[in-house]
């Protein structure tokens, strides 16, 4: 097992004021605190090499379980092993066999090249020279580095920086990948490559890789398997298909039409409540036992068009998901 | 700690690439720090008159141009940094990499300790061609006793700026309790004033006081106005103090860790 957590919980005690003058000399002498359960008494196994999908809404208490698995955060109770290990031991051997890469705090030093903490983490992480150099152009080729890593990090685009970030985070070649919002800010073309590269390193080294994104592309990408977790409590734990047959609203049909009549598009619009697309297209999600008298309505009216049927977008999914998971929760309130 | 030994070259090698991008910054902060020439000056006036506490003209000069050395040889700003670092949740980073951030820091604010001397040396050669009986040659046997001196002196500013930036974990104005230790500090470590001067019921407390050891101690051995015969308790005293320091830091900073979090770690 590479990653086994128990009754993991978090609980933060946070101060809290109300506004006004005699509020404020009252906290001068008394201080209240408010208990935060940030992460409540989560449980799951990640096996080497699986590839975890941390999702759910903002304040879920998804970075604060990373943060935890990472040795960053002591938990309140609960237990977590990484590869045996107990992470707010901080070890050596724990954090040589981890990473964590957070899109919003770099490790780099601002005002000194990549190229130099990179040489930092060689000697940290006890790297052999020969595997560093080799270690060193594989990553280079593969982000694309060998252009900028000689300039201070404060001279560099968001995408270069972030592409500098992963490689010094994974030169020492890490078992277990903790990705907080990889790809946060970055434009469409470096977001593709990052996923590509933790892709590539998943396959080329059999890591296990713990992700949390609200970037949908990023999900449907690395991710096989997926916790949902609101509230610090789990929702959801399956794959990637489970979940958009669990929560997901129905079937994406979408139906592609060279030319249209009047009378069609009354039919496609109208009639089946279909929303026009790019390039001749129009789509909707239907409800599972919707769909087979759609495809047939389709058939019979439309027997030129082509017409697909496939899983809704993740996001549609996943706002469900979290909808009912507020609503059960508003309910056992 | 042997591991820690290990990195050293390292650490020492990305602090320098460090201390240089900052070059600039860092020559404004030592020069910004030039108080005991404006104290000089002051004690310089008043000595005119005759010796106070038997120091004359001369030995304000040599106390003074000592305090200037020793006080950036002494210098670190560890309380703002890991302040900085634990409010922000910057530590984070350091905290991923497998060498303690109190080494990582203190090794780097080491190495920024020749580019202090260097710059020192030309106000140290205006004021020697200013007094030239400032010049003294100390007893050969008394420089390692200073450098092991002006050594504990830095380790010591540096787990007591530690200590404060550390309370960074459970207090959001720890800087301010620094400010009000800095206040005594500068009174009582010699900054200001040579601890001579002070009445004689305050001597013997302020002998065995942090305040000495981390200012004090290393300017009188390098201005030689401390007798052989109490070399050796004072060294003891200070290495006492520095010992204490470093179990205070160990407790604080693990306990510490334990409350890291609440500031957006």
């Amino acid at each position: 097992m590479s990653v086994q957590v128990r009754d993991l919980t978090k609980v933060y005690q946070v101060p809290v004021k109300q506004p006004g003058l005699l509020s404020t000399l009252r906290s001068v002498f008394h201080r209240e605190y408010r208990e935060v359960r940030a992460v409540d008494r989560v449980s799951f196994n990640v096996e080497p090499g699986e590839r975890v999908g941390f999702l759910g809404p903002n304040g879920a208490g998804k970075t604060t379980t990373l943060k935890m698995l990472s040795g960053l955060l002591h938990p309140t109770s609960g237990e977590v092993r990484i590869e045996g290990r107990r992470p707010q031991d901080r070890s050596v051997d724990f954090l040589k066999s981890i990473t964590l890469v957070m899109g919003q705090k770099q490790q780099l030093i601002w005002d000194l090249p990549a190229s130099d903490s990179f040489e930092l983490n060689r000697a940290l992480f006890d790297i052999p020279r020969q595997v560093y150099r080799e270690r060193l152009d594989e990553l280079t080729a593969l982000l694309g580095l060998d252009e900028f890593t000689d300039q201070p990090v404060r001279n560099l685009s968001l995408g270069q920086r972030m592409r500098c970030e992963l490689a010094a985070a994974l030169l020492h070649r890490p078992g277990t990948l903790f990705l907080d919002e990889p790809t946060i800010g970055l434009d469409v073309e470096v977001q593709a490559q990052v996923r590509q590269f933790i892709d590539a390193y998943n396959r080329n080294t059999g890591a296990t890789v713990l992700l949390t994104s609200h970037d949908m592309e990023d999900v449907a990408h690395i991710a096989e398997r997926i916790l949902l977790i609101d509230h610090g409590v789990v929702r959801f734990d399956g794959s990637l298909g489970e979940l958009q047959r669990r929560f997901g609203p129905g079937r994406l049909l979408t139906v592609k039409v060279g030319r249209t009549t009047e009378a069609q598009e009354h039919l496609l619009t109208g009639v089946l409540g279909m929303s026009a697309g790019a390039a001749a297209s129009w789509s909707k999600t239907v409800a599972p036992d919707e769909v087979n008298a759609v495809l047939t309505r389709l058939l019979q009216d439309l027997p030129s068009a082509e017409v697909s049927v496939g899983e809704p977008p993740l996001r549609e999914v996943l706002t469900r998901a979290f909808g009912e998971a507020r609503e059960r929760r508003e309910e056992g309130a | 700690m042997i591991r820690c030994m290990r990195l050293v070259p390292a650490l020492v090698r990305f602090s320098t690439a460090r201390v240089m991008a900052y070059r600039a910054e860092m020559v404004i902060w030592i020069l910004s720090a030039s108080l005991p020439l404006v104290m000089l000056a002051l004690w310089n006036a008043v000595a005119a008159e005759g010796p106070i506490a038997g120091m004359g003209q001369g030995e304000m000069a040599r106390y003074f141009a000592a305090t200037l050395l020793v006080n950036q040889l002494t210098g670190v700003w560890i309380v703002w940094q890991l302040n900085y670092e634990i409010r922000t949740g910057l530590l984070s980073t350091q905290l991923l990499r497998p060498v303690h951030p109190l080494w990582h820091n203190a090794v780097w604010m080491m190495t920024a300790l020749p580019i202090r001397a260097l710059v020192m040396l030309p106000i140290l050669g205006a004021l020697l061609a200013w007094r030239p009986d400032l010049w003294v040659r100390p007893d050969p046997l008394m420089l390692p006793v200073f450098a092991l001196s002006v050594a504990m002196a830095w380790a010591l500013a540096f787990l007591v700026q530690a200590t404060f930036a550390i309370l960074s974990f459970w207090l959001d104005q720890s800087i301010g309790l620094f400010g009000v230790w800095y206040s005594g500090w500068a009174l009582l470590s010699g900054y200001v004033a040579p601890l001579a001067l002070f009445p004689d019921w305050a001597q013997r407390p302020l002998r065995f006081s942090p305040f000495r050891a981390m200012l004090g101690l290393p300017v009188e051995l390098l201005g030689g106005f401390v007798s052989p015969r109490e070399v050796g308790l004072d060294l003891a005293v200070q290495a006492g103090w520095v010992l204490g320091a470093l179990v205070l830091v160990r407790v604080l900073w693990r306990r510490g860790l334990r409350h890291y979090g609440a500031y957006g770690a």
